[in-house]
């Protein structure tokens, strides 16, 4: 296939030419991010010659926390505007935590912000603590853009509310992602607000200018890759479901046809976010990976029927048309840095795993494939990973219960008996959090850098 | 791929936000209370705020900062923009907010802000219905106009020589350029209290022979234009060019820190 040296050194080396690990970029993220907020509280600082009193006090911490929440806000819009250095580098997975995670610590500066201002005006009115709420109604009566800012505040708690793990669980995916897209409605109303009574925008016009050119850019960067980039890589493909076929009871492959597909760039272990064009199914997109390296006029996603989206995936028609947006994911071969490569996949996170095992460069004995599963039965995609490890000399194991349901053995013990050098491999790996999370246990014992095993999962 | 614990995440984000903000908060100077007991009279200016800035703004263009001036609704804070001596603009950094305060503070500062620049001084006319704002305005008002006068009047001592920085501080001058058959020779002396402290050559001759020439004459030549406090100074010999430009450069550097 992929080569036909024979293996040994020499072919080791011919793979290791060309392997180039990409670092990923999240590292000079991180620090943009903090010197953004670094100048934020400077412009604070700038501004606030001195503190007289406990009221000064109250609202300068009042005026430090809403600096802070516009600040990130704008972030956290950003997160979620899927720009490719985001979702290709540093991934997905990594991104959607740092979004959720944000997005928890803005609300909270938020509500101590409007907390702590409005308290501090119903002090400086010759009021107490306990005229906070009619202060509120006041300001928002009397100050300019309060209302707005007081209705958007309003949707950023329903949303904050609503992606709370008991309560999100309780709801339809569907449901609450529409209410999600509220937030952008919500920063909107809130932006106004910032500029026309933020003390350190109403007198500063370079730093007006400065808040300008961030929420500016943001909005263009949402517009840019969530709207016109994917109208763009739709009118250019025009996918299609081709066909549907059933592969272990419970788990499918969809076959998608389209024009120059191998022009959108998809790597294997990449995944698209899928909108069916069919009744019932229009309004929802769902991520999943591809199953198969992407050729010029098929691509493949295989998806276990757990929820009830996909288990409508097994009814769509052939034709169906299909809206994509991608490819999203960072699981890819340029994370690699070793020759020696070891994937993991827990049952249907067979998917990215079996094309990354299709595409890998390495020579004979180079690649290994551990498939965990319930049963033989469920072992999805079995022969064509077979007949792909026949072809290029990979090596492909399975781990299934016993017929007495007894869990196998996956410890570092029983991997370093089996792969005696797996601490020369980079490791793939895609399963349930739980699988993952062991499975990373008994490697790190097994003395694999965590360097080197690569991960991505969707769990907040 | 590590274990996340969300509780000491939560805390840690918690603790380190509340530090931060009183850290922040406590590190700014709050303003005299004897001030405040006096009935909100105007305090000293800060020495370490505008001080160090204060000369080399007045001068052009600057802005100043009044002092925080309380009233019994909020505090009150004046910056002037001046230039040429001259109020150019006036602008409230603080002012009461909140309840009617709002109102109030919109209708009454921008006229305030007017009537100051019109003025040019604190003596101006209250807002009907705004008392206790524009009273808090005229004090932070003259307490800015005090700072503008101690600035130029610490300014005056100053000489106004190109580059120079602050009355108290040395400066500096770089004399004309003198050419030499060797190339151009230009000298940069740092004047303070009327004595050279410091003499260097910005320019000298370079290249073949004459960087040994150079290295040899010019740090002899420095020394002497300080020792001697003039362009009287002897030429260091086999390099009579170099000091010959030297001493012309010197001169003309003398010449403009003197006049």
């Amino acid at each position: 296939m992929t080569t036909t040296l024979a293996g040994g050194r020499a072919a080791r080396r011919q793979t290791m030419r060309r392997i180039r690990p990409r670092r990923s970029p999240a590292t000079i993220l991180l620090i943009a991010v903090w010197a953004g907020a670094a100048g934020v509280l400077w412009l604070w600082w700038a501004n606030t010659p001195s503190i007289s009193d406990n009221n000064g006090k109250i609202l300068n911490a009042g005026r430090i926390t809403g600096l802070l929440a516009g600040y990130l806000m704008a972030l956290v819009v950003l997160q979620m505007a899927r720009v490719p250095a985001l979702e290709r580098r540093v991934g997905s997975d990594r991104v959607a935590r740092w979004h959720a995670m944000s997005g928890r610590y803005t609300l909270c500066l938020v509500l101590a912000h409007v907390f702590l201002i409005m308290w501090g005006y119903a002090l400086q009115a010759g009021k107490g603590l306990g005229d906070i709420v009619q202060q509120t109604i006041d300001s928002i009566n009397q100050l300019p853009d309060m209302g707005k800012a007081a209705i958007g505040t309003g949707l950023l708690f329903l949303i904050g509310l609503m992606s709370i793990g008991g309560v999100r669980r309780r709801i339809p995916y569907d449901t609450w992602y529409h209410v999600h897209l509220l937030t952008y409605a919500a920063v909107f109303l809130t932006f106004w607000h910032q500029l026309t009574t933020g003390n350190d925008f109403a007198v500063e016009p370079v730093a007006k200018t400065v808040w300008y050119g961030l929420y500016g850019s943001v909005t263009a960067l949402v517009i840019w890759y969530r709207i016109l980039t994917p109208i763009r890589l739709n009118l250019r493909h025009r996918m299609r479901v081709e066909a549907v076929i059933e592969e272990t009871p419970g788990i499918v492959s969809v076959l998608i046809g389209g024009r120059k597909l191998h022009r959108m760039g998809a790597e294997a272990g990449q995944f698209f976010r899928w909108r069916f064009l069919a009744p019932g199914m229009r309004f929802s997109s769902h991520p999943y990976s591809l199953s198969a390296a992407p050729r010029p006029d098929m691509l493949r996603i295989t998806v276990k029927a757990i929820g009830d989206h996909s288990e409508r995936l097994r009814e769509l028609r052939p034709g169906t048309k299909v809206w994509a947006e991608g490819p999203y994911g960072a699981l890819t071969a340029s994370r690699r840095s070793r020759g020696k490569v070891l994937l993991v996949a827990g049952g249907v996170g067979i998917t990215p795993m079996r094309a990354l095992f299709e595409t890998l460069p390495g020579a004979a004995g180079d690649i290994t494939l551990l498939y965990r599963a319930n049963s033989t039965q469920d072992l999805a995609l079995w022969d064509e990973l077979a007949t792909i490890a026949d072809e290029r000399g990979a090596r492909l194991m399975y781990a299934v219960n016993s017929p007495d349901g007894a869990r196998p053995d996956i410890s570092a013990e029983r991997l370093q008996q089996k792969l005696p050098d797996i601490d020369k491999h980079d490791v793939f790996m895609c399963g349930p959090a739980g699988f993952a999370q062991s499975v990373y246990e008994a490697l790190r014992g097994a003395g694999v850098p965590a360097r080197r095993i690569h991960h991505e999962s969707f769990e907040m | 791929m590590r274990k996340s614990h969300p509780v000491r995440r939560v805390v840690l984000a918690t603790a380190a936000t509340v530090s931060g903000v009183v850290l922040l908060l406590s590190l700014k100077p709050s303003s005299d209370p004897a001030s405040a007991a006096a009935g909100g009279a105007v305090s000293p200016p800060p020495v370490a705020q505008e001080s160090a800035q204060g000369g080399a703004q007045v001068a052009g263009t600057g802005t100043v900062t009044g002092d925080v001036a309380q009233t019994q609704y909020g505090a009150v804070q004046v910056r002037l923009t001046v230039a040429g001596g001259k109020i150019t603009k006036a602008e409230a950094v603080q002012a009461p907010k909140g309840g009617t305060s709002d109102q109030k503070t919109a209708l009454s500062v921008p006229k305030l802000n007017q009537e100051a620049v019109a003025a040019q001084s604190a003596d101006i006319d209250a807002v009907s219905g705004a008392t206790y704002t524009s009273d808090g305005y005229k004090k932070s008002l003259q307490s800015a106009l005090d700072k503008v006068k101690a600035a130029s009047s610490q300014g005056q001592g100053a000489s106004q020589g190109a580059g120079a920085g602050n009355a108290q501080a040395a400066k500096t001058v770089t004399g004309a350029v003198a050419q030499t058959q060797y190339g151009p020779v230009q000298v940069r002396i740092t004047v303070a209290g009327g004595k050279i402290t410091k003499a260097e050559a910005v320019q000298a001759p370079k290249g073949g022979t004459s960087d040994q020439k150079t290295a040899l004459s010019v740090p002899k030549l420095n020394q002497e234009a300080v020792a001697a406090g003039s362009a009287d100074i002897d030429t260091v010999s086999g390099a009579t060019y170099t000091s010959d430009g030297y001493k012309k450069s010197l001169q003309s550097a003398l010449d403009q820190a003197g006049g």
